[in-house]
């Protein structure tokens, strides 16, 4: 093997879980030129293995936990990892994030990418501790909570082993579990069960490998410069604040879902803000590996049993979109999420979907409304149980629609089956694109199209075609962002995206890459997700909303409407402006 | 003209209030009247009579504006908010 490229080991380990074989495979310079890292490998390296047609949850099935060659450099928010499967949820292509200390000891294995194939017969942890790679049997571990897993493991193996594990939801292969390291979560997708169908219950890694950098001192005089922007106003509202601060902004501009996007803002919002949480209840702040911003706001519960990180998504799924204003209700909800190994968004969104269903009388569960807290929890345990109604909500929103019938999918707040994140498209239309159209379905980490919708740049009642380019561009800086890896809280601090980008990617890689080649690069890794659905089944159809959306204007707000004709709009000029046919197909994807 | 301002996020951090009047027949007029009332929300959100870098502004919940020249109707509410949606 030649030697490594700087920033990168220039391989990444193989694990075929069936037959215990695991093999170190080179990575060729042009190849990680392309695909750079993070989801953009993640991506490359699944269509290597030719898995776009294979059940997710079966054992021929492939799970990428791929570093990226930034990990590990003096680089503000580059502890970061990205988790990559085919969708349990979704059946396309699934790209998730999480960050901190296991990206760092997961590089130091010597690998940038470790990839799972095959089955073991029992539940296992798989240990990787450096080029070493074995199993242990992981019955202690069972039912346990991700992090009561994570610390009980630690004890077993040593703290500098660092983990990412499944929570009971993973191993009961709920569609939406999440795979956690330190209180973080590969949330979206299902990426857990992806995992625990391959009865892993945990994976641990430790190592000894640390890359090398094409132009240290220059790398680290610019990422000090990078650390002393972070501390500036581009950041305060995730330092002083939290992603929470959202809540009662969006509550006003009536897109807030509430009520499982029955309505875009939610009378009694103050109650659960963390302006008023932060009032009764003490709050902290925290920080992943290697991040000088610390947007991670926790909250402490009355029970006297600890804090619960509060984001945004996790405030408006299990708040508003439940109809919930019981702030401990919320609270707890985002407790047992994390505990359980729960996608934050799709719990509440299919909690959410289930309690509309049974107002409209197409479920008998007469205790599961609206409004009601000590419902929802209920709802999350039986997720996980799967007892009673837990059976069908353990499927999301779009297979629990198909089950009930009754058109109750026009209803269902999904896209692609992906539970839509707290922007109500009706409302902010460059998003309703973005959603319409993402590959992994409706998803505000992969398109930052709402940025558009909050500028003079268009009407975000009335969006036309003319600024599908301008999702585009988001969706493309968002892919940059999640391949090189670099938080996107890191982004308000870079003047020119792009060139900046080109630069740190000169002084880690010593690649004479310039920003046009990283805007292709960029466009490359979203068209190969895309090549990646359509192996796995995409047709143009599913670039849409739910019904609900196309049909009915926000009840609050007159001027969030959005036309079933005006959307097909949009996505054919999304289509055209990213060099696709009209509706979306790839000249040479199959 | 006075017109009814509402904060958000770090803006009404820096205020100390959610709510508030303002002076002017145009969005500069306006940011301008806050940034001698509010000295901590001028140091983060306002530069003379324009809006910093990060923030922005909104008129009645519907359009989003930043041009200081913008011109306010009767009626209308400024709603000053961070330009950062994500989550």
């Amino acid at each position: 093997m030649s030697s490594p490229i700087p920033g990168y080991h220039s391989c990444y380990l193989r694990i075929d879980l069936t037959t215990g074989a695991a093999e170190r495979v080179a990575l060729e310079e042009p190849f990680l030129r392309e695909h750079l890292g993070g989801s953009g490998l993640g991506v490359a390296l699944l269509l290597k293995e030719g898995v776009a047609a294979v059940d997710p949850l079966s054992p021929a099935a492939a799970l990428a936990f791929v570093f990226s060659p930034l990990v590990g450099s003096p680089l503000t928010t580059s502890a970061k990892f990205a988790v990559v499967s085919k969708s349990p949820l979704t059946q396309r292509i699934n790209d998730s994030l999480a960050s901190s200390g296991f990206a760092l000891a997961g590089k130091k294995t010597g690998h940038d990418a470790i990839v799972l194939t095959g089955k073991v017969p029992q539940p296992s942890i798989l240990v990787i501790d450096d080029d070493r790679v074995h199993l242990e049997s992981a019955a202690e571990f069972l039912g346990l909570s991700t992090g009561d897993t994570e610390r009980s493991l630690r004890e077993r193996l040593g703290t500098e082993f660092q983990t990412a594990t499944i929570g009971p939801a993973g191993e009961r292969l709920v569609c939406f579990a999440t795979i956690s390291h330190d209180g973080r979560h590969a949330g979206r997708g299902g990426s857990g069960a992806v995992l625990g169908a391959k009865n892993i219950k945990a994976i641990a890694v430790r190592g000894t490998h640390r890359p090398h950098w094409a132009d240290t001192p220059a790398l680290v005089d610019l990422a000090r410069q990078l650390s002393e922007k972070s501390f500036g106003p581009a950041t305060a509202k995730y330092r002083e604040l939290g992603t929470a601060s959202n809540l009662l902004t969006f509550n006003r501009l009536n897109v807030l879902p509430t009520r499982n996007f029955q309505q875009g803002s939610f009378a009694t919002a103050a109650a659960i803000s963390p302006e008023e949480l932060s009032v009764a209840r003490t709050r902290t702040r925290s920080s992943c590996a290697a991040c000088t911003i610390g947007c991670e706001h926790l909250y402490e519960l009355k029970d006297g049993n600890g804090s619960v990180r509060l984001e945004y998504e996790n405030l408006f799924a299990l708040g508003p979109l439940c109809g919930i204003d019981d702030p401990e209700a919320v609270l707890e909800a985002c407790r047992r999420c994390d505990d359980l190994g729960l996608d934050t968004i799709s719990a509440g969104g299919t909690i959410a979907f289930a309690m509309e269903c049974v107002e409209r009388g197409l479920l008998a569960e007469p205790w599961l409304r609206f409004g009601d807290g000590s419902a929802l929890l209920r709802g999350l345990e039986l997720i996980v149980t799967g007892e009673g109604i837990g059976r069908l909500l353990a499927l999301g929103s779009r297979r629990m629609a198909h089950e009930i019938g009754h058109d109750s999918i026009a209803f269902a707040p999904q896209v692609k089956g992906l539970e839509i994140p707290g922007y109500d498209p009706r409302g902010l239309q460059t998003m309703a694109l973005g959603f319409a159209v993402g590959t992994r379905g409706a998803d505000h980490n992969r398109s930052g199209a709402y940025e558009v919708d909050f500028s003079e740049a268009v009407d975000r009642y009335n969006v036309g075609p003319e600024s599908a380019h301008l999702a585009v561009e988001t969706e493309d800086k968002a892919a940059l962002m999640d391949s090189l890896i670099l938080c996107k809280f890191l982004r308000g601090v870079f003047t020119d995206f792009f060139e900046e980008s080109a630069e740190i990617l000169r002084l880690v890689t010593g690649w004479d890459v310039t920003a046009e080649e990283l805007r292709q690069t960029a466009r490359r890794i979203v068209t190969a997700k895309k090549r990646f659905n359509i192996l796995a089944g995409w047709t143009p159809a599913e670039d849409t909303l739910p019904d609900r959306m196309l049909q009915q204007a926000l009840p609050d707000d007159a001027r969030a409407q959005l036309s079933a004709e005006r959307l097909s709009a949009l996505v054919r000029a999304y289509n055209t402006a990213r060099g696709w046919s009209s509706d979306g197909w790839i000249e040479d994807s199959l | 003209m006075e017109v009814v301002v509402e904060l958000f996020g770090i803006a009404r951090a820096r205020a100390g209030v959610a709510r508030t009047t303002a002076e002017g027949e145009c969005l500069g007029d306006v940011l301008a009247d806050l940034a001698g009332r509010f000295p901590l929300l001028a140091e983060s959100c306002i530069a003379g009579r324009r809006l910093r870098p990060g923030f922005t502004a909104n008129l009645s919940g519907q359009r989003f504006v930043t041009g200081p020249e913008t011109r306010l109707s009767k009626g209308d509410t400024v709603l000053l908010l961070p330009l950062d949606a994500g989550g």
